[in-house]
């Protein structure tokens, strides 16, 4: 059983373990909020971010900077992972972390979708990921739909893209594009995994369906919170355990009914806490985040009990995320001037 | 290298009955000392790759953990010092 086989999974989740020790605590989001821009980036160059404020402070200030230094700080610290890890390890987090080609190519699309500037697309791309900058230049370069689904034929999406394109010629929706790219990302995440045995992979399969289950619910909330008439079964993603495209579609019509349904599954328990809140606020947003910590909580949990497998990279990454969305948030707030109370509440903090 | 070691105790085992009156153990003690302190050794090297590993992730984060590390390291190293003790003994 040599290291390159299996992964060196003693060395990373240590360093992992490091690096968490340093993300942002309640104090500083706390501190944050009342901050201003700059003195937001200020202190960020004295923590974790300084490399990229000092690198991007000529350029841009104020929100931009916190921006740009957040997102490059994601990419190179999702880098550092995949630099570190060996074998099967490698395999493992380099698949979860096509969470972020998804993103950019998400992205991309709805920007040539709605003709926007391509500088404005490439601020909103995160360079973490397994497509290289040159390409994804390409693909924003393009100039319609067909010509970027083409462009990504032979990559992951390819032949799904492919076929969403003749539903999209059809319709004008992007939703048949976008859902392609969902299923793809999460297609490829189980496919490989459901084979073995280890329990801590087994238990990680298990945190990956009630990700795909939250989303599921999330988009059916969404549907049924817009009133629209879209079938669910056109968002659905296959792989979560709990609950069925027919389950979500016969609870849609009913915000209670849909509710009970929740309470009744497996994360009935887990869940409480954020079906009181919406119950009560009827606020998606955070249901939605309710859901997130929720996600992170048993993420930690599962890196405690399985130290040495991939549980704690995971956990790392999905803190990182809440942190870069945390921080986003504060900034954005205080440029559109909401109150420190309101900006608190759109704060995912476990 | 199993079979090798295998082969070697069995065939020892067929000395051993041989000179059964006359005494003669079929290892001399102190190589048989010696195999097991090489035995612990082994098992502390494998201990330690781990635990070395790990400390080496945590040292690259943060130099602080250079001492922590170092002496989380060779705590297996004990391992082969009590094991040494065997070779006085006999």
């Amino acid at each position: 059983m040599s290291s390159s086989e299996t992964g060196n999974y003693e060395y990373v989740s240590a360093r992992v373990r490091s690096r968490r020790a340093y993300l942002y605590g309640d104090e500083e989001y706390r501190k944050f909020v009342r901050m201003g821009p700059g003195e937001i980036s200020r202190y960020m160059e004295e923590t974790t971010y300084a490399r990229e404020v000092n690198e991007f402070g000529a350029r841009y200030k104020g929100v931009d900077l916190i921006e740009y230094a957040l997102n490059h700080n994601l990419a190179s610290q999702f880098e550092d992972l995949l630099r570190w890890s060996e074998g099967e390890l490698y395999e493992h987090i380099s698949r979860y972390l096509k969470k972020f080609d998804s993103w950019n190519v998400k992205t991309i699309l709805r920007g040539i979708y709605a003709k926007e500037d391509v500088e404005r697309i490439r601020d909103d791309l995160i360079p973490a990921g397994e497509f290289k900058s040159d390409f994804l230049e390409q693909l924003i370069g393009t100039n319609d739909i067909e010509e970027f689904v083409n462009l990504l034929e032979g990559t992951m999406f390819g032949e799904a893209l492919g076929k969403g394109l003749r539903e999209y010629e059809d319709t004008g929706l992007l939703v048949s594009l976008e859902n392609a790219i969902d299923r793809c990302y999460y297609q490829q995440l189980l496919k490989k995994i459901e084979v073995v045995e280890d329990p801590s992979v087994v238990l990680y399969t298990d945190f990956l369906r009630a990700e795909i289950d939250f989303k599921n619910v999330m988009n059916a909330l969404r549907i049924a919170h817009s009133g629209s008439e879209i079938p669910i079964a056109e968002y659905y993603i296959h792989g979560g355990k709990q609950f069925t495209s027919a389950k979500l579609a016969s609870s849609m019509k009913n915000l209670d009914e849909m509710i009970n349904m929740i309470r009744e599954s497996k994360y009935g328990e887990q869940l409480s806490r954020a079906i009181e809140k919406l119950e009560d606020t009827d606020s998606l947003i955070s249901f939605e985040h309710e859901l997130e910590a929720v996600l992170l909580e048993y993420c930690d949990r599962l890196s405690h009990v399985y130290p040495l497998s991939i549980c704690p990279v995971i956990a790392f990454v999905l803190s990182k995320e809440k942190e870069i969305e945390n921080v986003r948030a504060i900034a954005r707030g205080k440029e559109a001037g909401l109150s420190p109370d309101e900006i608190e509440k759109q704060l995912v903090i476990s | 290298m199993l079979e090798i070691i295998l082969d070697l105790l069995a065939n020892n085992a067929v000395l051993l009955q041989e000179h059964v009156s006359t005494d003669v153990a079929a290892f001399p003690p102190k190589a048989a000392a010696a195999l097991g302190v090489g035995l612990a050794a082994l098992g502390a090297g494998i201990a330690e790759r781990g635990i070395g590993a790990a400390a080496v992730g945590a040292i690259a984060e943060d130099r602080e953990f250079f001492g922590i590390g170092l002496v989380m390291t060779v705590l297996p190293e004990t391992l082969v010092i009590l094991a040494l003790v065997v070779i006085f003994l006999v």
